[in-house]
């Protein structure tokens, strides 16, 4: 059998918010094969953003081992981190974190950019640009090419933010309440969209949420209460 | 590649970046006005030194100045490779008046040999009547004069006549005005007698060559014998001398254009002379240079025949210039003869200075002058020991720079400290770039995060807000260098429009010794000033790019 996508064990984390210190994280320890949907529950607060943050490889874990494809995220260099999150690991953002200065299309491109250099770039542009167009074509987005993130709507933009993510074809893709700033209806778009992310390509899903109700999309559903992991 | 993506991005699209280009363009134009205005004064300082004095200047401490400098100069060419030409000169002091004026004033008469004089410096450029003329002398065709006053004369009128017209017109005459009328009348009628002088020597002009040249051959054939054909001849030249004016070749003079009430400038700049080529003025100076002193002062009359001006007002102001072999005469620094033979000559002529122009090779930086001055020194003393009568011991060699160390080393030190000045102003310039940059980084701050989140590295970022720092700097300096190249080209005319409008007057004349505001620009400066604010940006970027660099994405993701 291969190696589990994300292996999480004892996982510690506690960050300093003003004077209190924080323990949010409290030896947390899961598992996540690969094409896993897995949807992290639990109220705010409970330390889901945070944890999703540590297998993003956006923050270190005070404790605890994670690995990723079986590599121990703890013995990354700094550029391979830097690699890994750009070509490896696609991030989606309750608040789409958009460049505003960028148009759709440039957003949608900015983590191939940063993967290339300037003459790579150049030998590489029709390609990504084919590539990013097809994949905003997917998400309904055809038409809005040309557009700046702040003539879109907060569906729009979420999708936009997922397309970004997924430009770089990454194995494991991390939604931090994709559909936190969305109306219900247009939260419901955005997990088709997932879903269907989810079966065309068959990647590996981690989406944490406070709303069970968004749920029932994924393969497995984790409870976080209080830093720990409620079985169910 | 993002990097430069994002750089350009963000200066196309944030509108605070603007504010920094625009302090940057204004530090750079107002360096680069400042520095080019003053280069442009050292360079024209420089320009009339060297018009004057040539490269290299051997000159004698002594009144009594040095002899044999013909052969000097021989030795010189031959020993020294450095060497193109060099030229006796002597200056000294006297007083300048008009005959029939209350006229008198106090000048430096310059004795130059001509046209010798234009291979050692560029006297000739600076000509007004023998304009053109690559060997210009004392003794200038009488028609190119006629021609060049009759000109004159009529460019006069045009200018009367237009001052007429706008006095008749009434609108705001003042006392200023009929001022300017009375000197006008006066100008035209010197100029139609000075025309009145030349039409006369140019209708004896062939006779009184005739008669030179017959006193010449006789007076040679004769020696210091009485001879009555000599004085018949003598008789009718001095006749025909005392009808026109005009005198002998030995007795003109060039005077320098600025000479105050021998020419005036009207309100528009142009210049309207008093004292024209054909007039006669009268010198007197006092014999210094002679050994047998002190003497009575001498006074002899000249004719007019050109103007020069350098544009250096201290120069044009105070200059009269006359044949060398003339000026040696009057000041005592003549030949002397024995007194029981008076064709063998004892002592030589003498000079106070030798102006010599080094070859452009040797010329190129001023240590090179001075190493060619070096070699013409020990080539002086090689010549002293071998002519110990020659000339007086108190000599030494120097450049023009040297010479006029006292003039150009200030306004050197005043431009060095102004650039310094305005440099350190310019900080300014780069604390407004810290603190736009600074704000963007913080307005930018979940960007930075995004970033980050899609794989930059923190040098990746610092890149983008470094990169958008030179940026800032290189196009806040392209359009200042392009701005300040402007404004310095029309220097003049801005001046000019301020003057009318506001009537003020930064340049004036009898203050910046310049006629016009230096309005050159030097590629080198420019290129120096384009590299400074370039590297400003980059410094006012540096804190707000390592803060960006530093950010932890997640905690510039955090909060929304």
């Amino acid at each position: 059998m291969s190696e589990p996508a994300i292996d999480v064990h004892a996982l510690h984390k506690s960050y300093r918010m003003g004077k209190v210190n924080l323990h949010v994280l409290r030896g947390l320890s899961f598992s996540v094969q690969e094409g896993e949907f897995v949807a992290v529950v639990g109220a705010s607060g409970s330390g889901k953003s945070t944890l999703l943050h540590v297998l993003g490889l956006l923050d270190k874990p005070d404790r605890g081992r994670l690995l990723l494809d079986g590599r121990d995220a703890a013995k990354l260099s700094a550029g391979r981190r830097n690699h890994m999150r750009c070509c490896e690991i696609g991030f989606v953002f309750q608040f789409y974190h958009l460049l505003p200065e960028l148009n759709v299309l440039e957003n949608a491109l900015l983590p191939m950019k940063v993967d290339s250099s300037t003459i790579g770039w150049l030998s590489r542009r029709g390609r990504a640009r084919r590539q990013a167009k097809e994949i905003l074509e997917r998400l309904g987005l055809g038409k809005r090419l040309k557009h700046r993130p702040r003539e879109l709507s907060g569906g729009e933009r979420q999708r936009v933010a997922i397309a970004r993510a997924l430009v770089n074809s990454p194995r494991l893709l991390l939604a931090d309440e994709p559909t936190g700033n969305l109306d219900s209806k247009t939260g419901v778009q955005i997990l088709d969209v997932l879903k269907q992310v989810h079966r065309e390509t068959s990647r590996t899903i981690v989406m944490v949420t406070h709303d069970a109700s968004l749920t029932k999309v994924a393969g497995r559903v984790l409870h976080l209460r209080d830093g720990k992991l409620q079985q169910k | 590649m993002y990097k430069l993506f994002l750089c350009l991005r963000y200066l196309r699209r944030r509108v605070i970046a603007y504010f920094a280009v625009l302090a940057v363009a204004l530090c750079v134009a107002m360096v680069l006005i400042v520095a080019s205005v003053m280069d442009g004064f050292l360079r024209k300082m420089e320009q009339a030194a060297k018009g004057l004095y040539g490269d290299v200047v051997v000159q004698a401490a002594s009144l009594g100045g040095l002899g044999q400098y013909d052969e000097f100069i021989a030795e010189a060419k031959r020993r020294v490779p450095g060497v193109e030409a060099a030229s006796p000169f002597i200056g000294t002091f006297g007083i300048l008046q008009v005959p029939r004026t209350e006229y008198r004033r106090n000048v430096q008469i310059v004795g130059i040999r001509l046209p010798e004089r234009v291979d050692v410096t560029d006297f000739e450029k600076g000509l007004w009547a023998q304009a053109g003329r690559a060997r210009p002398d004392f003794d200038p065709p009488v028609s190119l004069l006629l021609a060049r006053l009759n000109e004159h004369i009529n460019f006069t009128r045009e200018i009367k006549r237009r001052e007429q017209s706008r006095i008749d017109e009434g609108a705001d005459v003042s006392s200023d005005d009929h001022l300017q009328m009375r000197r006008l009348d006066t100008a035209l009628a010197l100029q139609r007698r000075a025309m009145a002088a030349l039409l006369g020597a140019s209708r004896h002009q062939k006779e009184m060559a005739e008669l030179s040249a017959k006193i010449k051959a006789l007076r040679q054939k004769v020696g210091e014998k009485p001879d009555a054909t000599l004085d018949a001849l003598e008789d009718r030249l001095g006749e025909l001398v005392k009808l026109t004016g005009y005198l002998s070749p030995r007795h003109r003079m060039i005077l320098g254009l600025g000479i105050p009430a021998l020419s005036f400038r009207t309100e528009q700049g142009e210049t309207v002379r008093l004292i024209a080529p054909g007039h006669r003025v009268v010198l007197t100076l006092l014999p210094l240079g002679g050994i047998a002193s002190p003497a009575e002062a001498r006074t002899r009359t000249f004719t007019v025949v050109d103007d020069c001006r350098t544009d250096v007002a201290s120069i044009d102001s105070e200059i009269v210039y006359m044949p060398l072999s003339t000026l040696q005469v009057l000041y005592g620094m003549g030949p002397d003869y024995a007194p029981d033979d008076p064709t063998k000559v004892v002592a030589p002529p003498r000079c106070t200075m030798i102006h010599i122009k080094v070859r452009d090779e040797f010329a190129t930086s001023e240590g090179q002058l001075r190493e060619v001055a070096r070699e013409i020194r020990g080539v002086w003393a090689d010549f002293h020991a071998a002519h110990p009568d020659a000339a007086g011991d108190n000599v030494d060699v120097q450049t023009w720079r040297q010479i006029q160390a006292k003039y150009i080393a200030p306004i050197e030190k005043q431009r060095t400290l102004v650039v310094l000045i305005l440099g350190i102003i310019s900080v300014v310039a780069v604390v407004l770039i810290f603190v736009i940059f600074y704000m963007i980084v913080m307005q930018k701050t979940r960007d930075i995060g995004v970033l980050k989140a899609v794989g930059a590295s923190s040098f990746g970022v610092a890149g983008i807000f470094l990169g958008y720092g030179a940026a800032v700097g290189l196009v806040g300096s392209i359009i200042g260098t392009v701005g300040g190249f402007y404004f310095v080209r029309y220097i003049n005319p801005i001046q000019d429009a301020l003057d009318r409008w506001m009537g003020f007057r930064v340049w004036t004349r009898d203050v910046f010794l310049f006629e016009k505001i230096p309005n050159q620009v030097e590629a080198n400066t420019a290129i120096w000033i384009v590299i400074c604010a370039i590297v400003a940006g980059l410094a006012g970027a540096l804190l707000p790019a390592i803060r960006a660099a530093r950010m932890q994405p997640v905690e510039a993701l955090r909060y929304e």
